[in-house]
């Protein structure tokens, strides 16, 4: 027996925001700190790239972060955390308690076995879905409820977006199981 | 469409009318005598015929004129050609979509004569020329309409560069003028709305173009108008379903003159490479292409990979890797 659809489901990317103060001096930060990238002219913000855990903060000038890279929840945290210490450690008042909001969640899965977009783009709602092999060769599914958007390649392999919460991912790839068995394509 | 509605009331009109005149004609003739048109009183036999040249209902087998002077109800005029017909028409030309006004606008002819035909006076020949001025002036009322005759003939352009029949223009007029309703020109270039709808006409009318063919003829990057085409076909709800390869196999295959048979044999190996499911997620140019490949060494009228590449618009690279694959799932042996 294979793996199930629903367990193959791995988060590849997590995008949070959080602000940690008001204002911050970018180009005294980028000198003080080792690891940043400070380049205005192409890119407005602090570029802070940490290896353990793998995540990239994006500091701006004021005083919120991006952080992304991050493949769990609890990797994000502690890198939240990672960041507020080496802030503070420039003598930069920073809350001890840091809280930050999940904009985006990446998710990938995998089917099984291939499956025929050509059909699936005559059989499903032609409202929600979108495939134009000569521009890309995934199916764009754009679903209501998760909302998220679910890009389905012809090797089974699915790509699940713009879910702000873990359990989305599950319960697109739920749905879209269920809607290809209804129409008799897996 | 306009113009078959158009033709179809037309239509209707001249059915009543010449009904009526049946009738009329029926009566006068049941009062000077009682018999019916369709068989011959004579000799009861139907077979009657309408000479047109001496304007007689003849019957065929005993040869009785039944009726004599009748009402040729065929075509006014004969025309042999354009020139012809354009002396012999009194209408304008059919209503379009390609032309901002619909063509419904009046035009001051640009010849210097009035309805006799006679030469009009220098002194009011200045007038006339004023008058034709503002008249083209005129035409476009305000910045929409302005906007609107702007894009179509940026329309007509790309599609004349193209070589794309009239159906395809009327139908790249109508989702511009479509998406032009729906408000969604705002913040994106007319060029690229426009070139995107023209993609799109294309696709509907099956005659399908590569977004490269149409980045060429525009001024628009090919990335533009395929954003722009997603974004009006999800707006207006076009619903087209994706290209199939075999819609591209004609034109490639006439720009690399192979013959016919070529030609459909590569329509059948992408009708097996279908039912196979062997272009799910593949791009319909790079499969046709392979599939032109294929057949043209099949054939014994082999053209290399470079040329097929050329005329199809993607790499080399695409059809090895598509042909591998077409020839290895299909059982297809080819002898280089």
């Amino acid at each position: 027996m294979k793996i199930k659809p629903e367990d193959s489901l791995k988060i590849e990317n997590i995008v949070a925001s959080a602000k940690v103060t008001d204002y911050l001096d970018l180009p005294a930060l980028a000198s003080q700190i080792k690891d940043a990238e400070y380049n205005k002219k192409r890119f407005p913000g602090v570029v802070i790239r940490m290896q353990n855990p793998k995540i990239a903060a994006l500091v701006f000038g004021s005083g919120k972060v991006v952080l992304t890279g991050a493949k769990s929840i609890e990797s994000l945290s502690e890198g939240l955390e990672i960041l507020g210490n080496l802030l503070r450690g420039l003598n930069i008042d920073i809350p001890q308690k840091l809280s930050y909001k999940i904009q985006n969640i990446v998710t990938s899965a995998d089917l099984g076995s291939g499956i025929n977009l050509n059909k699936i783009a005559v059989g499903f709602n032609l409202d929600r879905i979108e495939y134009e092999p000569e521009q890309f060769p995934g199916l764009v599914y754009r679903l209501e409820n998760p909302k998220v958007v679910v890009l389905l390649f012809g090797s089974g392999k699915l790509i699940i977006t713009g879910g702000k919460e873990p359990e989305d991912a599950r319960k697109a790839v739920q749905k879209i199981l269920n809607d290809l068995k209804n129409l008799g394509l897996l | 469409m306009q113009e078959v509605e158009k033709l179809k009331i037309l239509q209707n009109e001249r059915e009543a009318l010449k009904n009526r005149l049946k009738e009329r004609v029926k009566e006068h003739e049941k009062k000077a005598e009682d018999h019916t048109e369709t068989v011959c009183p004579e000799c009861g036999s139907r077979q009657l015929v309408h000479d047109y040249e001496r304007a007689e209902l003849v019957c065929q087998s005993c040869g009785l004129v039944i009726d004599d002077d009748f009402i040729d109800r065929g075509p006014e005029w004969r025309a042999f050609d354009h020139d012809q017909r354009m002396k012999r028409s009194r209408v304008g030309a059919p209503m379009t979509f390609t032309i901002h006004d619909k063509g419904l606008s009046t035009m001051i002819d640009w010849r210097n004569r009035d309805s006799y035909g006679r030469a009009i006076s220098s002194k009011n020949r200045a007038q006339l020329y004023r008058l034709r001025k503002w008249q083209r002036r005129i035409r476009v009322s305000n910045a929409t309409e302005r906007n609107l005759a702007f894009a179509l003939s940026e329309l007509d352009r790309m599609a004349s560069a193209l070589g794309l029949p009239r159906n395809v223009r009327e139908t790249a007029a109508v989702v511009y003028r479509d998406a032009v309703d729906k408000n969604l020109i705002r913040g994106r270039s007319i060029e690229g709305v426009a070139a995107a709808a023209l993609y799109a006409a294309c696709r509907q009318c099956s005659v399908p173009r590569t977004l490269d063919e149409i980045a060429e003829v525009s001024r628009v990057s090919r990335k533009e108008i395929g954003r722009t085409y997603r974004f009006i076909s999800r707006e207006l709800g076009l619903k087209l379903l994706p290209t199939s390869p075999i819609d591209y196999v004609p034109r490639f295959c006439s720009g690399l003159n192979l013959k016919g048979e070529v030609q459909s044999r590569a329509v059948e190996i992408l009708r097996q490479a279908g039912e196979r499911e062997l272009t799910s997620g593949r791009g319909p140019t790079g499969v046709a292409a392979a599939a032109i490949y294929i057949s043209s060494i099949l054939g014994g009228e082999r053209r290399t990979q470079r040329e097929v590449a050329e005329v199809a618009g993607v790499t080399e690279v695409t059809i090895r890797n598509r042909y591998k694959e077409l020839a290895e799932k299909l059982d297809i042996e080819i002898i280089l």
